[in-house]
């Protein structure tokens, strides 16, 4: 009677058999259960009680592997209407008129059902299956775009670092002390730029590459938001920031150096990027769920056709670095990256006056 | 900078990059410190040993040493301040160190302005530790804020701040080392006693509610500074 179904694609460990046995028993025995009280309240009616076993049946076959614990549950179901509750009681008998074909029905049934229960299984491996295919495709474009615009981005910078110091070098006689303070000027702008680059860079390192998931430890939100914004005033120091945090205290699952770097990355967006007249807002706010952080400027805005691929590293385009600012593409991406490691959200809207950029972090890690 | 009244304190900078070991160099040379350097980790050792600077600026990076290990053998017989030098990434690597004897630590890329302000700290704990008791009495001032010891008062703005036991003592703790980081373990060993368990959730919820009570917006302070995965670290008192 057991025969290993060739459906059955997963092993069968021991562990699985014996949860499926219990399960079998267990439906068996509730049914059994609620049968006997049937039988009390409306001795007549046995159609009732035939209709408890083949749900027990049904639930038998939905919630275990393969066939073979619904064809054994029927059996025993056949067995035990015969012998519990048709005349003569407590004996089997298997005379009765049309027994057979109550016998053949019921197993049918739990057939039935089981096929169609593990081909229900199969098709939602292969959606996960498929899913995960997407995934995969959809982390290699982001890697692509990301090195893309990485070696467009680190050129630029080192072109000007060399440039200039070879100027400096080659006609040093010739300079004015000016132009000499000019070029070395060039220099420290172009390496702290580069320098900004690479610690965004460094960050994606800290994400498992195969998992795209990242060790979290609890953070307090206030001293997150504290030190990203003291990192920012060291690199620019004449922005301004205003910053509020929620009244209560919050622990976050979170890698919180990663958090600075999208705090830091969208501050310095909305402060370089939008040419925000009145100072740049940090906001965070939370509910049960998660905390809300928003950095909102007063700058020209987004160009909504760009919004929506804003995130992808894809929005450097020939006319994006001809506008003067240098690439925000990978910053973005970069946050992109790390808030969806972290379980969260990240968008952009405009305002009436500007734009607003917001993410999410889940306040309970998921398991 | 006024570069007279800093006396010659001598400085012995171990790092085996040339670049960065001449551009500290001038800088400090230019500050009127006296500088001498190594390249390596045992001909550090050998300098410190032979010439007693006062301040060590350690990289944690060499080729022929550990710096934990410089570290160690250092405190074997010298409390001299070392001030380690390490790269962004890993907060435990630094928290390490610290935790090994180390004084202070300063990540790459710094600027020279927080660098001279670490070896002035340095020098001047280092200067405390002579004439401790003396220095107790010395009231914590910075900005709005005046910790004074021997009354057990805080006043912010000349109004007196309710803290707790454990806030005081906190606070306290803080502002005797200030200028200079302290770390988790360090903090919960002082004020918790050395067998508290390592989850430092309880000192984060203090340093809230100091926080709370000394800071105007405890997302931009300007008392108790946050560094994450390290510890904490108070502006240095005026």
């Amino acid at each position: 009677m057991a025969h290993k179904s060739g459906f059955q694609k997963r092993k069968m460990s021991s562990g699985v058999i014996l949860r499926d046995t219990l399960l079998t028993l267990l439906i068996l025995l509730v049914a059994t259960a609620i049968a006997f009280g049937f039988f009390h309240v409306v001795p007549e009616n046995s159609a009732n009680i035939t209709l408890v076993y083949i749900t027990a049946l049904v639930l038998t076959a939905r919630f275990t592997e393969g066939y073979f614990y619904g064809v054994a549950a029927s059996l025993v179901s056949v067995v035990a209407i015969n012998y519990l509750f048709t005349y003569p009681f407590f004996r089997v008998n298997f005379t009765l008129t049309g027994y057979p074909v109550t016998f053949l029905f019921t197993l049918l049934i739990s057939i039935i059902v089981s096929a169609l229960t593990t081909r229900l299984k199969e098709q939602a491996d292969a959606l996960v299956e498929r899913e995960k295919l997407l995934m995969d495709a959809e982390k290699e474009k982001m890697r692509a775009n990301l090195l893309r615009s990485v070696s467009h981005d680190l050129r630029t910078p080192l072109t000007g670092i060399i440039g200039n110091s070879t100027t400096y070098i080659d006609n040093s006689e010739s300079l004015t002390d000016q132009e000499k303070l000019r070029l070395v000027e060039h220099i420290r702008e172009d390496s702290n730029w580069l320098l900004n680059m690479v610690e965004n860079l460094l960050s994606v390192t800290r994400i498992n590459q195969n998992s795209m998931k990242i060790a979290t430890s609890l953070e307090s939100v206030e001293e997150v938001v504290s030190e990203a914004l003291l990192r920012f005033r060291k690199r620019l120091p004449d922005v301004a920031v205003t910053v509020q945090v929620p009244e209560d205290f919050l622990m976050v699952p979170m890698d919180a150096m990663l958090i600075e770097q999208v705090i830091i990355n969208l501050l310095e967006n909305a402060a370089v990027h939008s040419g925000s007249e009145l100072p740049v807002e940090l906001t965070v706010s939370n509910d049960e769920k998660k905390v809300v952080f928003h950095v909102k400027d007063y700058g020209v805005g987004i160009d909504p056709n760009k919004l929506d691929t804003i995130f992808d590293g894809s929005s450097y385009t020939p006319d994006s670095a001809s506008d003067g600012h240098r690439g925000m593409g990978i910053g973005l991406s970069i946050c992109k990256t790390i808030i969806a490691a972290h379980n969260g959200e990240i968008s952009a809207v405009n305002h009436t006056c500007g734009c607003e950029f917001t993410f999410t972090l889940p306040i309970t890690s998921e398991k | 900078m006024n570069t007279n009244t800093l006396s010659r304190n001598t400085i012995l900078l171990i790092e085996d990059e040339e670049n960065i070991r001449s551009f500290i160099s001038t800088t400090l040379k230019n500050q009127g410190y006296k500088i001498i350097t190594a390249a390596t980790g045992t001909e550090g050792l050998h300098l410190s040993a032979s010439l007693c600077p006062d301040v060590i600026l350690l990289d944690l990076g060499l080729p022929d040493m550990d710096g934990m290990d410089i570290i160690r053998q250092l405190r074997t017989w010298t409390s001299v301040p070392v001030i380690v030098i390490s790269a962004r990434s890993n907060e435990h690597e630094k928290a390490k160190a610290l935790d090994c004897g180390a004084d202070d630590y300063i990540t790459k890329p710094f600027s020279t302005v927080e660098l001279l302000a670490r070896i002035r700290t340095s020098l001047r704990h280092s200067s405390q530790m002579s004439d401790q008791p003396a220095m107790h009495q010395k009231p914590y001032h910075h900005k709005a804020l005046t910790i004074n010891y021997s009354d057990h008062v805080v006043t912010l703005e000349g109004n007196i701040i309710h803290l707790t036991q454990i806030e005081y003592k906190l606070l306290t703790l803080l502002a005797r080392n200030s200028g200079k980081v302290l770390t988790y373990t360090f903090i919960m060993e002082k004020i918790w006693g050395p067998y508290v368990d390592n989850n430092n959730q309880i000192l984060r919820v203090n340093m809230a509610n100091i926080r709370r009570k000394i800071e105007k917006n405890p997302a931009a302070p300007e008392y108790v500074f946050t560094e994450i995965g390290i510890g904490y670290r108070m502006a240095e008192s005026d």
